[in-house]
């Protein structure tokens, strides 16, 4: 909603300080988007009269002309002259009073003006026409302006046109707001300031045809139109708005278009009341009258709007109709073929109010924004709409020489009530946190229009709100009224004082916590990428879909590409992977914990589930002089895992090898289902290089999606302590010479069982093949053995002893020989 | 020669060899030579049963005394000569300390999840607990018990994901379903009014989801914290102040806030807050564009619909609510210039973190 300060301050006074003021503004609700200073566009633009006129010697349709322009006159040298323009209208003669735009001036359109030569005359300025002023259409010729006015002075200054408008954020809730009276109320109320509002006086013709002769309306459902009034004006000639009015309306946004349509915009800028004037004679039904029917449009019925379009209505669209045919699209925008032309004599001008919801479904499905929807859909009231229409046929008849026939058709089926609401002053103080002084209530809802009775001492105020504003439906409607206009700032701020509160985390967002903990540990980077995936992005992934449920359909996606929602989290992290490589990072160590969905047939939700997972490509780090760069691979993810584990105490963990037909999107051989006793986690291994190639991601990749509730299950909240060694342990190196297929699981067990209570600890330290000494097929698997009793040192034969047990059963199960 | 003239010798020429061994080493190979177990001095010891009984005391005492002679020089001279090796070694031992350390590289959290966890944290310590709820919403949660009508323009195709609704059921309100991905957390404090017991206290974060395409300054996936607080006497004064420590927590204890009355329909009296610009201090600059201030946040008292749509007396109980785009509150703390960053998973902008 544009402001212009000056049509403002006819009715309110606005502070000098511009900046307090805007200030204010934002903190009472209406915030400033912008402020804009007119004529500043007039710069260098100054009255002028000519007094010399000459034919251009080169040119039949260019005069060069002697140009007076007061303090500015100057010649080359700087001694004060009549500035020489050439100039191509011939509409001026010399005496004539004009407009001058200096070298330096810059008109609306980017005009920039500057000394220049017209075939081969100086020139040293423009004379304007109202059109590169930017005040009108008219384009004849420059603009004559009357003989008394002065040469020399500002053209701002001169036309008055110094104005600052402000550009201002109507919230959806104040309807009111989007007028200047409305506007002027709420300054009003502001600053505890008097508001005067503008007078219209209607003279209507005695001896013309009342309008209920002339017009009936019909109205078929009130709800989509609770009250419609038509008044007839006479006689009207259509020209070009005087200048006052086309300054308003310029001001506040609209483009000057002509006397009739200029009156409208006035009155819906100044009381937010939308109107719409139809050419009367276009409306004229045979018997000569005009019977105007709101009714809803039938399907697919065809009208083409002001702008030209035709449209295919639909029947919750609402029209303005003849018996004949719809003629305006309800409270959105009117019909081409009913327009006012420069022909009009005869004006029916509407003045009505819509279905809020009904206007804003119908603009928008049309794509239809017009000042009038805007309005509409926000509520427009229905009780000053007879003050108005009277208003506007005032207006009109006073820019147009017209004469408003007497009578105002008015169909009101359904006003809206007004409420009687209560003020408890204690709650209202109470739930702010302040003391307001009662009188200040008063006072603030008294210049909001409310009226207010208020019995001496009593508690509570009995307040009816303003009808136009809609907003004002409930007590606590009044409290933000009260709160915002005394202002928000003066309230003291507090802490809840409830005692009965506790922050605590849920044991899943724990979970979370530790998992970013470890993966970070881990060298690992959080990332977020789109929960939004393609319909076929499983396919992509090669990741078999069981498990994993039915992808959740967007109806409305942005594109193909993100039109379901992710049941991984491993492609938006491929695909980051690609992105860094594309950009020259070779080394990623990307994870990310987030939801993937599931249809579920027959709920409206889908199953969501949080996981973890992570990808690694290239190496932790580039080369370093004291490290080298250990390239990423299975082991690497899989460590991450097991740190995780770790943190999280989670028991038995496993791991088991997954093959081709399991883990389609992993490279057989180096695929994991990561397990903690018998229930699976997750996975582990490396992406199959042509799932890689898919994403244009370089393989090799590691990585891991685990199952951040199974992972909740699973882990444990504390872990066990153990008694920390007293005694000494023995420890023995050994090496098993094993066929590739037996496990270092398999091992492990092993020794664990044969080992019995005194084996403390194995570790791996060496895997070994060579075809000569170990053999082919075969592999040296050296561990390290820590033999400890937690109450003596053990004795040399006890160690031989459980080593020899050792050896056997590992020997015996596993076909392992002993490694000299 | 007699024994005790041997013995003078002998301990001169040790006496001698100790001064002049060059090393630990060869000092050692002195002491093995001399008091050593077959060493030259160690055998006049072991001979003393064969030196003649008169002679014993004179000899016996000149033993010991070359001996305890020679075992002083030793432990001298292997004092110094270890604090020499020592410093030898420890010369020869130092580094360029500038050179760069050896250290398991950390990694990093998403700028907008440690925000996230930072704002939490606030609030954990103002006594709230952290709610979370499902991204796939539907129409009530999302809007309807929000108070949103019906025919709002943030429910619309053009601006809300819808989801194909599998329940069978007809949709209620837009004629394609009652199911999409939520504009807001906002479901959560609903269904924590459903469900728990007063007073509530939570802040719900979460992936939120609105159809912007991703530009500079929109995602169509961001993240958002809400707040609720219901219950008996809460203030809009409560309300004031706990913004106000959140935005000193999170920006620092000299920014200040402000509070601007604005319209939600969720609740009533609503304010959007601003925090002063840390660029000027509040004095007006472009980042701020000369107002001083930032936008920040979205807030206000429950409206009385939300309550007792969820079935609280709004006479009884009272409360505030807010929210915010961490994105918003992320970038005016870190001027991060393009918000598609935050969803490339590029590793030179992660790692700044």
């Amino acid at each position: 909603m544009k402001v212009s300060l000056k049509w403002l301050s006819e009715y309110v006074d606005v502070p000098d300080d511009l900046k307090a003021f805007c200030d204010r503004l934002d903190l009472t609700g209406t915030g400033v988007e912008g402020v804009e200073t007119l004529g500043a566009a007039f710069q260098n633009v100054v009255t002028a009269q000519v007094v010399g006129k000459e034919r251009h010697p080169d040119s039949d349709h260019m005069w060069v002309c002697q140009v007076d322009v007061g303090p500015w006159n100057t010649d080359d040298d700087g001694n004060p002259a009549p500035l020489q323009i050439v100039c191509g209208a011939q509409n001026f003669q010399a005496g004539d009073h004009i407009v001058t735009a200096l070298v330096g001036a810059e008109l609306p359109g980017d005009i920039k003006i500057k000394k220049s030569k017209l075939r081969g005359v100086a020139s040293c300025g423009m004379n304007c026409s109202e059109r590169e002023l930017g005040l009108g259409d008219s384009h004849e010729g420059i603009m004559i302006l009357p003989e008394d006015a002065p040469v020399g002075v500002p053209f701002a200054e001169y036309r008055g046109l110094s104005d600052t408008v402000l550009d201002l954020e109507i919230t959806p809730n104040r309807p009111d707001c989007l007028s200047m009276v409305g506007m002027a109320r709420e300054v009003g109320a502001m600053y505890r300031e008097d508001v005067t509002l503008p007078l219209f006086e209607l003279e209507e013709a005695r001896n013309k045809p009342d309008a209920h002769e002339l017009v009936t309306v019909q109205i078929d459902d009130p709800v989509r139109c609770p009250r419609y009034t038509a008044r007839v004006i006479k006689n009207v000639k259509v020209g070009p708005s005087p200048a006052w009015l086309a300054e308003r309306v310029t001001a506040a946004g609209a483009r000057s278009i002509s006397n009739v349509v200029d009156v409208t915009n006035y009155i819906l800028f100044l009381y937010g009341q939308p109107l719409h004037a139809f050419d009367y004679d276009k409306l004229e039904s045979p018997d000569g009258k005009v019977h105007v029917i709101v009714r809803a449009a039938e399907e697919g019925e065809k009208l083409t709007t002001l702008d030209g379009e035709e449209r295919a209505l639909t029947p919750d669209m609402t029209v303005i109709a003849t018996p004949e045919r719809a003629v305006a699209l309800a409270g959105v925008m009117g019909g081409l073929e009913t327009e006012i032309t420069d022909g009009s004599t005869t004006v029916l001008l509407e003045a009505a109010t819509f279905e809020p919801g009904r206007t804003s479904r119908t603009s928008r499905n049309l794509g239809l924004i017009s000042e009038s929807s805007m309005r509409y859909e926000r509520r427009v009231d229905d009780h000053p709409i007879a003050a108005y229409a009277d208003a506007a046929a005032a207006l009109l008849a006073e820019v147009s020489g017209g004469v408003v026939c007497p009578g105002l058709v008015d169909e009101y089926p359904l006003p809206t009530p007004s409420r009687e609401l209560r003020f408890r002053i204690p709650r209202f103080c109470a739930m702010m946190g302040i003391d307001i002084p009662r009188a200040d209530i008063v006072d603030i809802l008294e210049r909001l229009d409310c009226q207010v009775v208020a019995p001496a001492h009593a508690e509570a105020l009995e307040v009816v709100p303003p009808t136009d504003r809609p907003d004002l439906e409930r007590e606590i409607d009044l409290y933000e009224e009260v709160l915002r206009l005394w202002g928000m700032d003066q309230v003291p701020p507090t802490l809840p004082a409830s005692p009965q509160r506790v922050g605590v985390l849920t044991d899943a967002q724990k979970l979370e916590r530790i998992v970013n903990r470890a993966m970070t540990a881990a060298g690992l980077n959080e990332t977020t990428t789109y929960s939004f995936a393609a319909p076929d992005e499983l396919q992509k992934l090669r990741m078999a879909p069981e498990g994993l449920g039915e992808a959740v359909e967007l109806i409305n996606p942005m594109s193909t590409e993100q039109s379901v929602m992710r049941q991984s989290l491993i492609p938006g992290l491929l695909r980051s992977v690609a992105y860094n490589q594309a950009h020259g990072v070779k080394n990623v160590q990307l994870y990310e914990t987030g939801v993937v969905f599931a249809a579920r047939e027959g709920a409206k939700q889908p199953k969501e589930r949080r996981k973890l997972a992570a990808v690694m490509a290239g190496a932790m780090d580039e080369p370093s002089w004291n490290s080298p760069a250990v390239p990423f691979d299975f082991f690497d993810a899989k460590g991450a895992v097991e740190s995780l584990a770790r943190e999280l105490a989670i028991p038995k963990l496993r791991f088991k090898a997954l093959d081709a037909q399991e883990a389609p999107h992993l490279q057989p051989g180096r695929a994991a289902q990561v397990l903690s006793g018998g229930s699976v986690l997750g996975w582990v291994g490396e992406i199959h290089p042509l799932a890689a190639q898919a994403y244009e991601a370089e393989a090799p990749i590691a990585a891991f999606e685990l199952d951040l509730e199974a992972l909740g299950r699973a882990s444990r909240p504390a872990r066990d302590y153990r008694d920390v060694p007293q005694f000494p342990a023995v420890t023995a190196d050994i090496a098993f010479v094993v066929d590739e297929d037996v496990t270092n699981e398999r091992l492990m067990q092993c020794m664990a069982s044969a080992g019995g209570k005194l084996l403390d600890e194995v570790r791996l330290f060496d895997v070994y093949r060579d075809d000569e000494r170990v053999g082919v097929g075969k592999k040296s698997m050296a561990y390290a053995l820590e033999f400890r009793a937690p109450d003596r040192t053990l004795t040399s034969q006890e160690v031989e002893k459980a080593q020899e047990k050792l050896v056997k059963k590992v020997c015996g199960a596993t076909g392992a020989e002993v490694r000299a | 020669m007699a024994i005790v003239d041997e013995l003078a010798a002998l301990q001169a020429e040790t006496l001698a060899a100790i001064e002049a061994a060059a090393d630990t080493a060869a000092l050692d190979e002195v002491r093995v030579r001399t008091v050593g177990k077959s060493g030259t001095l160690t055998a006049y010891l072991r001979n003393m049963g064969s030196v003649p009984a008169d002679q014993k005391a004179v000899v016996g005492k000149a033993v010991n005394a070359a001996r305890n002679a020679v075992e002083e020089a030793l432990e001298a001279r292997k004092t110094a000569l270890a604090a020499a090796e020592l410093e030898a070694s420890i010369d020869a031992a130092a580094v360029d300390v500038t050179l760069p350390g050896r250290s398991q590289r950390l990694g990093t959290r998403h700028l907008i999840n440690r925000v996230t966890e930072e704002i939490c944290d606030v609030f954990l310590g103002l006594g709230y607990t952290v709610a979370d709820g499902p991204e796939v919403e539907t129409d009530y949660y999302n809007f309807t018990a929000l108070n949103a009508p019906a025919d709002h323009p943030s429910r619309s195709l053009q601006d809300t994901f819808y989801v194909v609704d599998r329940s069978g059921e007809a949709a209620s309100v837009r004629g394609e379903s009652d199911v999409l991905l939520r504009t807001q957390t906002s479901g959560v404090q609903v269904h924590a009014m459903e469900d728990q017991q007063l007073p509530i206290y939570i802040v719900a974060p979460g992936k939120v989801y609105r159809r912007d395409i991703a530009d500079p300054s929109h995602l169509p996936q961001f993240t958002q914290i809400e707040g609720l607080v219901v219950d008996k006497g809460i203030t809009f004064g409560d309300l004031k102040g706990t913004l106000d420590y959140l935005c000193k927590a999170v920006f620092g204890p000299d920014r200040r806030t402000r509070f601007r009355a604005h319209y939600f329909p969720f609740t009533e009296p609503s304010a959007e807050v601003d925090v002063s610009c840390a660029v000027c201090g509040g004095e007006g600059c472009r980042m701020c564009k000369g107002t001083g201030w930032l936008e920040l946040l979205g807030c206000g008292m429950v409206d009385p619909n939300v309550l007792q749509m969820s079935g609280i007396d709004p006479e009884e109980y009272s409360g505030f609510a807010f929210g915010m785009g961490v994105e918003r509150a992320a970038c005016l703390k870190y001027n991060v210039p393009d918000l598609r960053l935050l969803l490339q998973g590029d590793m030179r902008f992660l790692r700044q973190f």
